[in-house]
Parts: structure tokens; C-alpha cells; sequence
């Protein structure tokens, strides 16, 4: 019963903010100690990964044919490295071209963590306060918006997507483009959902949604969101019901940039 | 609890924050990966009955936290319940028992994440409610189901002092057993 009251004591001071810069200060200190032993097991772990699932890929395996499987895996595990670079090399040339940045100053990362938590739709990556990262700042990859730093700390920060189910980006759309619009993150993997739109609004599948850069807005304006994957009107609603689909690839993401820009900015 | 059992406790953590952050987080099936760090105070609650397992939640879920977007606290205030729930549910039962742990680390994690993420609405946080809490519960107790034998030799290791609490049915001693 203590440990119960002492927990929600440290729940309810952490949501008041009483223990904000101690529960942060710690939080920094936890991701700046464990960044580098990631990488140091990932780099470990990951061939061996590999060769396993080179040879498991291959089915059964007797003691007449173990060799010559395992080199089947091995050679597999090569071949899928090269396909990995060249995925990484294909996302690292398109972070050189990102036209709606303009000239807003960017910091390039590399995503080293997929969601700590299943409960809400996070990346860490591997640039913090030290380059000049704040919480709060939008984060794009090839396509479009990925999403907004939420903590940081010196070598590595967390992004919050815009799948997140806490996640709200303001959106233009529209031939102008002039109509405005809220999408809402409906949890990982899973399509947005727009707000606002007025029923019987024409909207074509694949019509791009972008940040809309009204005053007060958390993202700058013109960075393209999402495309449209379903709209349709019902009989008695007062807006349409969109569904949106992220443009930027979040779920294989392995390279971002950051865009050092606040609302202030 | 003494010196030498927090040191080897906080070696135990640390080894299952570290493969938690490394192998657990790269193993995820649509988006979900195990949550390792639930079968500690699972196991703990197992071998020590409801009071151990709710110091190791609590200890387990601060540092847990630490690496969470979550509300901090949540998890510790989780791991509370489900270590103290785990132990006194267990401590009836034969606790040298090979397939109590696996069992009790399939249903107490089951019993976790929807906790967590019930509390978590309560608090608040409305995106809990968008996820896929099947595969969730799903993925997590699995893996700490398979992970309950090892996870329960090393907090043996790391607490071995008897349990004050209940008397395990068995004739052997359950520190005796792990």
C-alpha cells in the first residue's frame, strides 16, 4: 500500500511538474549511458541475426546438408546487408533533395531505436541537444513529416510520430491549397484521420495534406503529410470522414533530418 | 536485503535493461516488441512472495520508466500491483514448481499490459487507447513465458534470502528449489 501511494505521488508530482527537471535530468543521464551500449550490441547482434535468419529461411536442416546450408545462410545474410545498404544509401540520397525544407537548416540522424513503449508511436535517434536539438522540433525524412521531437538528451533525442494516438498536426488541402484541416494520429501503422473537412468536400484519393504554418504552429508551413486513402461523406455528419495515409515511409524509416525550427523561429 | 543483494539485483536490472533496449526493441511484430522487464518482479513475487515482488516492481518500473514516454511513475506503480498480485496468488501454490513460472509470467504479463495501459487512460493518455492491445499482450507474455525459468534462477541468485511469506507446499525450500 505504500509503494502504491508513493507511486501515484510520483505520477501525480511528474504531471504537475514539480519533478520535471529531476525526472528529465535522470531520463537524459538513462538514454546518454545506454545510447552507446546499443550501438555496441546492436553491432554484435545484427550479423549474427542475420546468419541465423539466413538458415532458418532455408527450412529443415539435417547433419548431411549442414554446410552447405549454413553457407546458403551466410550468402543470404551477405545479399540481404547489400540490399540494407542500398535501402540506406536510396533513404541518405533522398534526405540531400527535400525541396519543402527550403532553406531551414537541418541536422541529419539515423534512427537507432524503434518505440520504447508498445503504447505510444516513438523513434529515438542519434542526435541530441549537443547538435543543437530541442524538444519540439518537426522531423522529416524523404517524402515528408515524420514527426516531432518530444525529449532530448546530449547524444540522442526521442520523435513523437504522427501515427502517435496523441499526435495533431494542422494541414492544408485543397486546390489553393486554402482549406484547413486536423489530422489526428490513430496509433502506429495505422492511417490518420482528418477533422474539419466539411462534408461533401471533394477530395481525391491521393491529394496531399501539408503542415498548414498558420501563427502558434508547431510545424513550419508547406511540408507535405499525408495523402488521401479514403474520404466520403455520411447522411447526417457534420464533416467528411477522411483517412490519410503518412507519405514518408515510417515504418522502415532509417534515416531522418531534423529541422532546427521552433514556432518562435 | 543486503549490500551484496542490491548489488546482484542491480546487476540483474541492468542486464535486462540493456537486452531490452538492444534485442527486445528489434524484435517487434507490426509495431509491438516484448516488454522484458515485466518478468522480474513476476518471478520476484514467484519466489518471494506479494511483498518482494512489489519493492522489485516498483524498483524494476523507476528505472523502466526512466526509458518510457509514458507518465513517469506508471510503470512502477504497475509493477507494484502485478509483483504484489503475482505473490499472493502464488504463495498457496507449490512455488518450486517447474511450470508455475512460465505460467505465472504468461498471465501476470497479460494481467500488465492492460493495467498499464488502463491506468494510463486514466491518466490521461488518450493514445493507450490506439493500440493493438491483443497483439500486446500477446507478444509480451509469450516471450516472458519462455524467459520465466532464466529470469527466475537469476533473481534467485540475486535475492536468495527465504521468503517470510507463506510456506511453499513442497518439501523442499523454494530457495533450495532455484
Amino acid at each position: 500500500m505504500v509503494l502504491v501511494l508513493v507511486t501515484i505521488t510520483i505520477i501525480t508530482l511528474g504531471n504537475n511538474g514539480a519533478l520535471g527537471g529531476l525526472v528529465s535530468g535522470f531520463q537524459s543521464l538513462a538514454s546518454d549511458v545506454f545510447s552507446p551500449l546499443d550501438g555496441v550490441v546492436s553491432a554484435v547482434t545484427d550479423p549474427i541475426g542475420s546468419f541465423l535468419a539466413g538458415a532458418v529461411h532455408y527450412g529443415s536442416v539435417n547433419q548431411e546438408n549442414q554446410r552447405l546450408v549454413n553457407e546458403i545462410g551466410q550468402l543470404n545474410g551477405e545479399r540481404d546487408a547489400a540490399r540494407d545498404n542500398a535501402e540506406a544509401l536510396k533513404q541518405l540520397t533522398a534526405l540531400l533533395h527535400l525541396p519543402f525544407v527550403g532553406n531551414l537548416e537541418t541536422v541529419p540522424a539515423a534512427v537507432t531505436n524503434y518505440g520504447t513503449s508498445n503504447f505510444s508511436a516513438t523513434v529515438t535517434l542519434d542526435v541530441g541537444s549537443a547538435r543543437g536539438v530541442q524538444a519540439g522540433m518537426p522531423v522529416v525524412a524523404a517524402g515528408g513529416l515524420v514527426g516531432q521531437v518530444s525529449t532530448t538528451s546530449g547524444g540522442s533525442c526521442v520523435v513523437r510520430l504522427i501515427t502517435d494516438g496523441s499526435a495533431v498536426v494542422g494541414v492544408r488541402y485543397g486546390p489553393a491549397p486554402s482549406q484547413l484541416a486536423v489530422l489526428n494520429g490513430e496509433g502506429y501503422g495505422r492511417d490518420l484521420s482528418a477533422q474539419l473537412v466539411p462534408p461533401n468536400t471533394l477530395l481525391n484519393v491521393g491529394e496531399v495534406f501539408t503542415t498548414s504554418g498558420l501563427q502558434g504552429a508547431v510545424f513550419p508551413p508547406g511540408i507535405p503529410v499525408a495523402k488521401v486513402a479514403v474520404a466520403y461523406s455520411g447522411g447526417v455528419s457534420t464533416q467528411e470522414t477522411v483517412l490519410v495515409k503518412p507519405i514518408a515511409n515510417l515504418e522502415s524509416l532509417r534515416y531522418v533530418s531534423v529541422v532546427l525550427w521552433g514556432p518562435a523561429s | 536485503m543486503n549490500r551484496q543483494s542490491i548489488f546482484r539485483f542491480s546487476l540483474v536490472l541492468a542486464l535486462f535493461v540493456v537486452i531490452q533496449g538492444t534485442l527486445g526493441l528489434n524484435l517487434h511484430i507490426d509495431g509491438v516488441h516484448p516488454d522484458l522487464l515485466v518478468v522480474l518482479p513476476i518471478v520476484a513475487g514467484v519466489l518471494g512472495g506479494p511483498s518482494r515482488g512489489a519493492y522489485v516492481g516498483f524498483a524494476v518500473g523507476l528505472v523502466a520508466d526512466l526509458f518510457l514516454p509514458t507518465p513517469y511513475g506508471l510503470s512502477a506503480l504497475t509493477g507494484v500491483l502485478v509483483g504484489f498480485g503475482v505473490g499472493g496468488v502464488t504463495v498457496v501454490l507449490d512455488r518450486s514448481a517447474l511450470w508455475l513460472p512460465p505460467v505465472a509470467a504468461l498471465l501476470g504479463t497479460a494481467i500488465y499490459e492492460v493495467v498499464f495501459g488502463f491506468v494510463g487512460v486514466i491518466l490521461g493518455q488518450g493514445q493507450m487507447l490506439k493500440v493493438n492491445l491483443v497483439l500486446i499482450v500477446l507478444v509480451s507474455s509469450l516471450v516472458n513465458a519462455a524467459l520465466a525459468l532464466p529470469a527466475m534462477r537469476m533473481v534467485a541468485w540475486a535475492l536468495p534470502e527465504a521468503s517470510t511469506e507463506g510456506v511453499p507446499t513442497s518439501t523442499g525450500s523454494t530457495k533450495a528449489a532455484w
